[in-house]
């Protein structure tokens, strides 16, 4: 995936910030570790398995194996439906399982967050607590939420984004 | 002539040792695909076919009169979370050896049997599901729809009917 990071000449590696995917949730911007995301892929509909957590929706096939979908509008609790064509991250690395996709509405781009940048979070943000957040951001004068998401996908307690 | 005849031999031999494959039943429990290996299966019913004895009908082992014997019979739609208000008119009973113990599973309809290859099939995902992994054997592509292999000792396994067969 290409990124806009600026990049050392001599050396061909990053000059700072540590690159995120910057996608959208139900008019929020949100940020998740480049090297975490294995892959964007279409969203497709998943078989459905029995007995799932409300916010998963099942089973993909990908590159020869098979990936449980989440849909994060459902695991923050937002009511509306997604969009018409939402895009999946293909996450590596996050939970119990090697690979996982995750639902989101529309991935906008690819984004160094430099580390003089990235603020702490108060206790909640958009009503996500604290402890689910890597930081606070700013892209385009607008906030960013750089999510924890192995926090997010792991734990069993309700997280709710606020309109 | 003769060294033509030494070097097809290994290739011979590679397609002697193709994998073998596994038939495995097709099945619909609810919107779930599903399939059980056919070495585990021992006869398919018609719901009409069988006596149900009374036993509330939320749960999810229930009882089965089958030639004399009185079997465990796990309603798979309620296993699955898929509550159903009656038994289907295309529903069948599968009777299986889980664990050496013999069951009847209870699905919406049989769709027919595929061959599978055993190195096709995944792993389960673990956050696709609250059941006990041990019901899974797996997943598999068939058609470009996704089958949720069962795991019959798994099934044979369950608390439920273990508490059965103790009664």
């Amino acid at each position: 995936m290409r990124t806009e990071e600026p990049r050392n000449a001599k050396t061909g590696t990053s000059t700072g910030g540590t690159p995120v995917v910057l996608f959208q949730l139900a008019g929020k911007s949100f940020a998740a570790e480049l090297d975490r995301v294995d892959q964007i892929i279409e969203y497709r509909e998943p078989a459905k398995t029995p007995r799932r957590p409300a916010h998963v929706e099942g089973v993909v096939e990908y590159r020869g194996r098979y990936l449980a979908v989440v849909d994060l509008r459902k695991r923050f609790g937002v009511a509306e439906p997604k969009p018409a064509h939402p895009a999946v991250l293909v996450l590596k690395g996050v939970g119990p399982d090697p690979v996982v996709g995750l639902v989101v509405d529309q991935v906008l781009r690819v984004l160094p967050l430099p580390p003089d940048g990235v603020l702490s979070p108060p206790p909640r943000v958009f009503g996500i607590r604290a402890e689910y957040i890597r930081g606070v951001a700013n892209a385009a004068g607008r906030p960013v939420v750089w999510l924890d998401l192995t926090k997010v996908l792991t734990t069993q307690e309700a997280i709710t984004l606020l309109a | 002539m003769e060294g033509r005849t030494l070097a097809k031999r290994p290739w011979r031999g590679r397609a002697e040792r193709a994998v073998a494959q596994e038939q495995v039943l097709l099945f619909r429990v609810g919107e779930c695909l599903c399939g059980l290996g056919l070495r585990g299966l021992w006869e398919v019913l018609s719901p009409d076919g069988v006596t149900e004895l009374p036993t509330p009908s939320y749960q999810i082992c229930t009882a089965l009169a089958y030639r004399g014997r009185r079997l465990p019979l796990i309603r798979m739609s309620e296993l699955f979370g898929m509550s159903a208000e009656r038994v289907l008119p295309t529903a069948r009973v599968l009777l299986v050896q889980g664990q050496g113990r013999p069951l009847g599973l209870l699905v919406d309809e049989v769709l027919g049997v595929v061959d599978v290859n055993p190195q096709q099939v995944g792993a389960m995902p673990t956050q696709a599901s609250l059941l006990s992994p041990e019901l899974f054997r797996g997943l598999f592509s068939r058609e470009s729809q996704v089958v949720i292999l069962l795991s019959e000792d798994g099934l044979g396994g369950m608390a439920e009917v273990a508490q059965f067969a103790e009664n």
